[in-house]
């Protein structure tokens, strides 16, 4: 699966977000570089929801960072209404970040604890000198009472409310993309779906496109348009949801689906569909990088990386020499 | 909650307090000249009008205890602001900004700190005269790598995490970030060090004019004094006593004062305050005979003791369990599920916390059990496999030492015997290379591979039951249906019983047996998985059912909202804990809690109005209970 190609891009002029083989490496120590992402691309119409799902080490949060330029990827396009965020330095690259703002896996780390929740909110505003009008009406918008959120600090919320302290403070800026990072990931299953259901309606109100990142694929299924699967960061899979739950088309789309329990889908069991473990992204293995846990690598897979090319008709794209069609 | 500091915190404050009045009042206060001889007779001892006595040339020693205050203080807080002036932004550009600044910060620091730091003192102020601004000078500037290191450790912690990311996707300066993110957070560590910084510094002080190289008589200064009345020990020991007690009380009272702040900066440190001795909860209704089940727990309680009250943890919980079955325990955070698997396990504190019920192995009543009993049968009889294999296995030790421990200790095998059973159980855990594997340290392995080694652990001495609490929390999906694959393997071979803790209820419904359902630290459902997830019964497990997301409904599907929180353990309201968020809820349930009811099929339910509605497993039938 180790898929790369733009085949699945979108004429530019259609999408609001298009980020283009992108490539993210940090050193290992002992000259060695770890490759969380190496040549992805995806784009998001506005409005869309893109989820992007796979195992811890798959590239999605660095995947993340780089479209905020946090770190700077090092290579590939990140172009948001045309305009290449790689290519922006200092204050150009500084006026771009209001119109794509970020909420992050951990509530509790991603609000500063000596700050009032107010202030956290205010933030952005102060920063841009747009007024902190807004506030209020955001803070009710994600379902927290301006008045306590004026005097406490995040320590006294649970994790359900702190995220969402953490996505007014993101709304507040109104932005055009906002990338949620594993936004439900630390919390109950009852918060989780307040959480989502908050996320829906934020969308329609703020008009917002949303990057949701996550590792559940009944979470990112239930709140995307379409699903990217990654691993070991290389792009396996993007399709429409509905489409890539009913006909996964790559072997580890398929495995990772089987895995899930009392999914309630026609699947064999997992173990039949992936073995061992995810190899080291220092050392990624040669040709498609799932080759080692694939019940069909054949030689072809070690030798020649698959391209992404359209199967099923529609939307439906795939990275893999054999895929299932 | 605003955590205690406890009256000794107090008391150093106002010494620290009365210090500094006196020192800053020294020259408007009732009392001789420092230098003023002869204004009693010498050498007398404490009395009224000299409460400290006088020195060999009749001087008032307390006031000239005082005045050496102003030497003393003035030293200690003007090194501290030199140090913390010059070392902070240092530390906090290395810590901030990283890489090469960060490298020759500290590689100049490094080198700094190798100097042997009062010898180095010695010299300047012999070199360049002793005077106030010297001395000043000198241990400001010696405690500049101290500083430079513990602001850029501070500043490091703190930029890692994700507010100061989230702060720069805002589009906030450098600048603003550090003063409004990162300065906070810095300083309460750096108030605490200051104080200690202050003690070093007033030792230090006191040595070099000890030494005579501090400020030069005639003014007085707490080292110096001592030194003067070093002659006079024989006949009046007060004139060394008196500098020497006030200068050990005002090291103490800022080390303590430091000490205290940085307890306060322990933002996670939990408020528990030492409190009142375990006592056994009073007994509830007559126990039920003992069947002959593997397992029996009865009206099990956990109550801790906190200053906010009391936390009824787990509040009457009682299930029976069969070899070769596997009971779930599922709820979500504060449910008391992993308190339950605690109290069973008798892995309490013994203080804080009263505990009642009883909990029955083949018929022994493990509460009754003295702790050296307990550890016999805790991995001989009973497994635990937890959620962080890491934190379950020593990192410094090899998974060889680690795994033949328990058969050495409790199987008395000798290391031959140990090494060899100790494969075996790696391979029947599925490790690949076991032989090798044994050789390796904890960080070597994959999180899958430490959790099997868990296991491995966990079932060395044959266990009866294996309790896994989260076992695949941690995990990526695709390992953790390897590793619940692999217990339930072990389940069948080993014809053991298992008690898996999870809140993951599509984990529970694919695995478990029975299921025990809980809320607020009650069971408010429990019955076999089957009835239990297609036909649940009290409101909550339903609402939890209908919020959980499943691949088989349809995107953008709106699921259950359950409103509200759980209630607050230390106060939970009479009647039913989850009334406040149920949609059925009627009067009874405010006033009385409802109890287990039985229904066919050894399904129960803790409801006043169950539901009778079938959760359909199918897309079609299920009903979507939007808001």
């Amino acid at each position: 699966m180790a898929g790369s190609g733009t085949a699945h891009l979108r004429p530019r002029d259609e999408v609001l977000l298009q980020v283009e083989n992108l490539y993210v490496e940090f050193p290992a120590g002992r000259g060695r570089t770890v490759r969380a992402v190496s040549g992805v691309s995806f784009d998001l119409a506005r409005g869309e929801t893109l989820g992007i799902v796979g195992e811890s080490g798959c590239g999605k949060s660095s995947t993340a960072k780089a479209l905020v330029q946090l770190p700077r990827p090092r290579a590939g396009a990140v172009r948001l209404d045309g305009l290449d965020l790689t290519t922006l330095r200092g204050e150009a690259l500084r006026r771009v970040r209001r119109r794509l703002q970020m909420i992050f896996q951990d509530p509790i780390s991603s609000l500063n604890p000596r700050r009032r929740v107010r202030e956290i909110v205010e933030e952005g505003p102060l920063v841009w000198g747009s007024g902190t009008g807004k506030v209020d009406e955001v803070l009710e918008a994600v379902g927290l009472d301006p008045a306590t959120a004026a005097v406490r600090r995040p320590h006294e919320f649970s994790g359900g409310q702190c995220q969402r302290v953490s996505i007014a403070r993101a709304l507040v800026l109104e932005p055009e993309v906002v990338i949620c990072d594993e936004p439900v990931s630390a919390l109950d299953v009852s918060v989780q779906a307040q959480i989502l259901a908050l996320l829906e309606d934020l969308k329609e109100r703020y008009r917002l496109t949303l990057v949701f990142i996550a590792h559940d694929l009944a979470v990112v299924k239930n709140i995307s348009d379409r699903i990217m699967v990654m691993y070991l960061g290389k792009t396996c899979e993007l399709a429409p949801s509905e489409e890539l739950i009913a006909r996964p088309a790559h072997p580890y789309t398929k495995a990772l689906l089987a895995a899930i329990p009392g999914s309630g889908l026609d699947l064999p069991p997992a173990d039949r569909l992936i073995s061992g473990e995810p190899p080291s992204p220092v050392d990624p293995p040669s040709g498609c990088r799932f080759r080692t846990r694939c019940p069909r690598a054949a030689e072809r897979c070690a030798r020649e990386e698959p391209e992404i090319r359209p199967v099923n008709g529609g939307d439906h794209y795939v990275a893999c020499h054999f895929p299932d069609i | 909650m605003r955590r205690r500091l406890g009256p000794g915190f107090w008391l150093a404050t106002a010494w620290i307090g009365l210090i500094v009045a006196a020192a800053a009042l020294a020259d408007l206060l009732p009392i001789a000249g420092y230098d003023d001889t002869l204004v009693g007779p010498p050498r007398s001892a404490p009395s009224a009008e000299h409460p400290f006595g006088t020195d060999g040339l009749g001087r008032d020693v307390f006031s000239r205890v005082v005045h050496g205050a102003r030497v003393s203080l003035g030293v200690g807080i003007g090194a501290v602001v030199l140090g913390l002036g010059l070392g902070a932004p240092l530390g906090i550009l290395a810590g901030y900004r990283k890489g090469l600044a960060d490298s020759v910060i500290m590689a100049a620091n490094d080198i700094a700190l190798a100097f042997p730091s009062l010898v180095f003192a010695l010299a300047v102020v012999a070199f360049a005269g002793a005077s106030l601004r010297n001395v000043l000078i000198v241990l400001g500037v010696l405690g500049i790598p101290a500083w430079v290191r513990l602001i850029r450790g501070t500043t490091l912690a703190f930029a890692e995490r994700e507010f100061v990311l989230a702060a720069r996707v805002l589009g906030v300066r450098d600048r603003r970030i550090l003063w409004r993110e990162i300065m906070p957070n810095v300083a309460v560590p750096a108030a605490s060090y200051a104080f200690i910084g202050m003690a070093v510094v007033i030792v230090a002080e006191g040595s070099l004019a000890f030494l005579g190289l501090s400020v030069q008589a005639p003014t007085p200064t707490w080292g110096g004094l001592i030194n003067e009345g070093r002659t006079l020990m024989e006949d009046a020991p007060h004139v060394v006593l008196a500098p020497s007690i006030v200068m050990f009380l005002t090291v103490l009272a800022f080390n303590l004062v430091g000490d205290r702040l940085r307890a306060l900066t322990d933002v996670r440190q939990s408020g528990l305050e030492p409190a009142r001795q375990a006592a056994p909860l009073p007994a509830g209704p007559a126990p039920r005979p003992v069947t002959g089940a593997l397992l029996q727990v009865e009206d099990l309680r956990t109550h801790i003791h906190t200053p906010r009250g009391t936390v009824k943890a787990v509040d009457g919980v009682s299930f029976t369990l069969e070899r070769g079955r596997t009971l779930a325990i599922v709820g979500e955070s504060g449910s008391g599920k992993s308190m339950l698997i605690r109290t069973i396990l008798g892995l309490l504190p013994a203080t804080e916390v009263s505990r009642g019920g009883h909990v029955h192995l083949e018929g022994d009543d493990l509460t009754a059990f003295t702790p050296e009993e307990m550890r016999q049968v805790l991995g001989r009889r009973l497994g635990t496999v937890f959620q962080d294999p890491m934190t379950a296995l020593n990192p410094v030790r090899t998974i060889g030492t680690q795994v033949t421990e328990p058969l050495r200790v409790h199987l008395g095998m000798n290391r031959r015997q140990a090494r060899q059973e100790a494969e075996r159980l790696l391979a029947s855990v599925g490790i690949p290379d076991p032989a090798r594997m044994l050789r390796r340290y904890p960080h070597q392995l994959s999180g899958g591979m430490r959790q099997r080694v868990t296991i491995a652990m966990a079932l060395s001495c044959g266990p009866d039951v294996l309790f896994a609490d989260e076992p695949t929390t941690a995990l990526d999906v695709t390992i953790q249906d390897q590793v619940l694959r692999l217990i339930h393997r072990l389940r069948e071979e080993r014809d053991m019983a298992v008690v898996l803790v999870s809140h993951d209820l599509s984990v529970v419904r694919q695995w478990a047996d029975e299921v025990i359902v809980m809320y607020a630290g009650k069971v408010v459902e429990r019955g076999p998985a089957e009835q239990v997830f297609t036909r649940p019964r009290m409101p909550y497990t339903e609402a939890l059912l209908q919020a959980a997301p499943r691949l088989t409904d349809p995107s953008h599907h709106r699921l259950r909202v359950i409103p509200g929180r759980p209630p607050d353990l230390s106060d939970v309201p009479p009647g039913c804990p989850f009334r406040p968020r149920c949609a059925y809820a009627q009067d009874r349930c405010a006033e009385e809690a409802p109890p287990l009811l039985a229904e066919a099929g050894d399904h129960h339910y803790a409801c006043w109005h169950p539901t009778g509605t079938a959760v359909s497993d199918t897309p079609e039938g299920a009903e979507t209970h939007g808001r």
